[in-house]
């Protein structure tokens, strides 16, 4: 008898952005003859063949930051999962670097949380070599070099940078896996990316809208931030349960929190 | 021999006596990922939380309504729990087109026999129908189904997996959210509960599986068949997860809602079905007879 099988979720090798169009890292690596779902084939129906450690484990989640004209927002759900279950529901993906820094990042908690602390060993030392705090352009140069030292086995981390520069404006950073990194006006990260986006793209790129575009508060755009995860949230498994938002100033960072639903 | 009738002439290989799938594109499909850049489509699949008690008087069926397609809800309101006779409801997980389609393919051969034998039909009778054909698509047919319902010997409740084996028990659970929803039985379940009491321990299986499993979410139907003949479908008996209580929790900004002519339209271009079509007038509202 075969008990029902649990998927197990593939994790996806992290995907490189590239100039020619989408460019995958090692996908010769693995060869497996697994089922489509992820599971064993224990010599049953195929030969038997040889199963390869994957080091990387997908932990989902969505981050999104809008940089608006003094202030910038970002955003990340609560949820920490793997496959088909949910480890913790109250796991912040939001990281504060500097006082007008904010790093999230979706993707294996245990390389999220590792970049993490060498990002904040290597702002030390910046501060304690120029004396000064570090800008937000020069952390995301920073996290754009840290992740590229490991080009040749990355980060499984989908990083979001949001903060404001040294004349007050607020910027975001979006990356991909090993360090291309790029000024936006508003980016997405992580499992919910797809859903996100899109909206984006209308309310704040306001694209294709020929209406005049609203100056939007950080008010505004916290609302649409939690507008945004709903979204996500109902189309995607892995985002849910609480979404943390901060918006940066000048003056300093402020947190809260919005519940999500938990199925 | 596959091999062989691909050469044949097309009427020889659409014979009515080749049983089974037709494996021939199995190579050109297996090739299309890794050759080019097209990716299959996925099958979307119901994750699923699935479960049914007996009691005293009868059986309760309990299923989520989230169907999955990958990681992405397709559905956030289907339908799992499957009509089968007028006393027997069968849930599935699985491929959602299976289990559709295995249903209604098995409930057709349950209402021709009930017109052949004049008798009502017997849970077992749907039970050994499913695990026969199952078992001939060798588990190829992805449907994992709890089976229940009453007939003339009493109450019944069976669980069939895909590669056609087959459980009678008095609870069962199936789907990716089976040991949520099992942990609950064990921890719940007693013999000859009143109806009310299985509702209640149904709902709270399903309940477990849809906040705890990600592959289960939404919404609990759930179907109750009594031994006098009585079937009560409660489809959404629960639901907990309405997004628009959120929604409406905090103040949405103007620019939520587009208005009309925000897009703008850059050519407008009519195509007529026919030529001469475009001067079709209707003069009156007299129905057209052919």
């Amino acid at each position: 008898m075969t008990t029902h099988m649990k998927a197990q979720q593939s994790v996806p090798v992290p995907s490189i952005w590239s100039t020619e169009g989408a460019a995958r890292l090692g996908s010769g690596a693995t060869v497996t003859t697994s089922h489509d779902d992820g599971s064993i084939d224990h010599g049953v129906t195929q030969a038997p063949y040889e199963r390869r450690f994957s080091p990387y484990d997908f932990n989902g989640g969505t981050c999104l930051a809008i940089a608006g004209k003094d202030f910038a927002v970002v955003a990340g759900d609560t949820r920490l999962s793997t496959g088909y279950e949910i480890l913790s529901r109250n796991v912040p993906k939001l990281c504060k670097l500097t006082s007008k820094t904010v790093l999230a990042s979706a993707g294996c908690l245990t390389d999220v949380r590792t970049l993490q602390q060498v990002l904040d060993m290597r702002l030390r030392m910046y501060e304690h070599d120029n004396g000064k705090e570090i800008s937000t352009p020069a952390v995301a140069q920073l996290l754009g070099n840290t992740l590229y030292y490991r080009r040749f086995f990355p980060y499984y981390a989908f990083n979001v940078l949001a903060g404001v520069d040294d004349e007050g404006k607020g910027c975001v950073f979006s990356y991909d896996a090993v360090g291309s990194h790029e000024r936006v006006e508003y980016s997405a990260s992580g499992s919910g990316q797809a859903f996100v986006i899109p909206v984006m793209d209308n309310i704040v790129g306001f694209k294709n809208r020929q209406d005049p575009k609203p100056e939007y508060t950080a008010a505004d755009i916290v609302a649409i931030c939690k507008d945004a995860f709903l979204t996500a949230g109902e189309r995607d498994i892995y985002t849910g349960d609480a979404v943390t938002i901060s918006v940066i100033t000048a003056a300093g960072v402020t947190t809260e929190t919005f519940e999500l639903k938990r199925d | 021999m596959h091999g062989e009738s691909g050469k044949q002439s097309l009427r020889g290989a659409l014979k009515e006596d080749v049983p089974g799938f037709n494996f021939d594109n199995y190579a050109r499909n297996a090739s299309l990922p890794t050759e080019t850049t097209m990716h299959l489509p996925s099958a979307m699949k119901t994750g699923t939380t699935i479960a049914g008690v007996t009691f005293k008087d009868g059986v309760v069926l309990g299923a989520d309504t989230r169907a999955t397609g990958g990681t992405e809800v397709a559905d956030k309101n289907c339908e799992k729990i499957h009509y089968l006779a007028p006393n027997i409801y069968c849930c599935g997980a699985g491929t959602a087109a299976d289990t559709e389609k295995t249903t209604e393919m098995i409930s057709s051969q349950l209402d021709l026999l009930r017109l052949s034998t004049g008798s009502p039909s017997r849970v077992v009778t749907a039970c050994t129908m499913l695990k026969r054909m199952l078992f001939r698509y060798q588990g190829h047919v992805s449907a994992a189904l709890v089976l229940g319902g009453v007939d003339s010997s009493g109450a019944h409740l069976y669980q069939i997996y895909p590669h056609g084996s087959t459980d009678k028990n008095p609870y069962v659970t199936m789907g990716s959210g089976s040991l949520a929803a099992m942990s609950v039985f064990e921890t719940g379940f007693k013999e000859d509960m009143t109806e009310a009491e299985a509702i209640e321990l149904v709902k709270e299986a399903i309940l477990a599986g849809i906040y705890n499993d990600l592959g289960s979410g939404s919404n609990v139907d759930l179907t109750i068949i009594r031994r006098n003949g009585e079937v009560t479908v409660l489809r959404g008996y629960l639901t907990p997860n309405d997004v628009e209580p959120l929604r409406t929790s905090y103040k949405r900004p103007a620019a939520l809602s587009v208005p009309a002519g925000a897009t703008a339209v850059l050519s407008t271009h009519m195509d007529p079905a026919r030529p001469g079509l475009e001067g079709l007038v209707i003069e009156d509202a007299t129905a057209m007879t052919f």
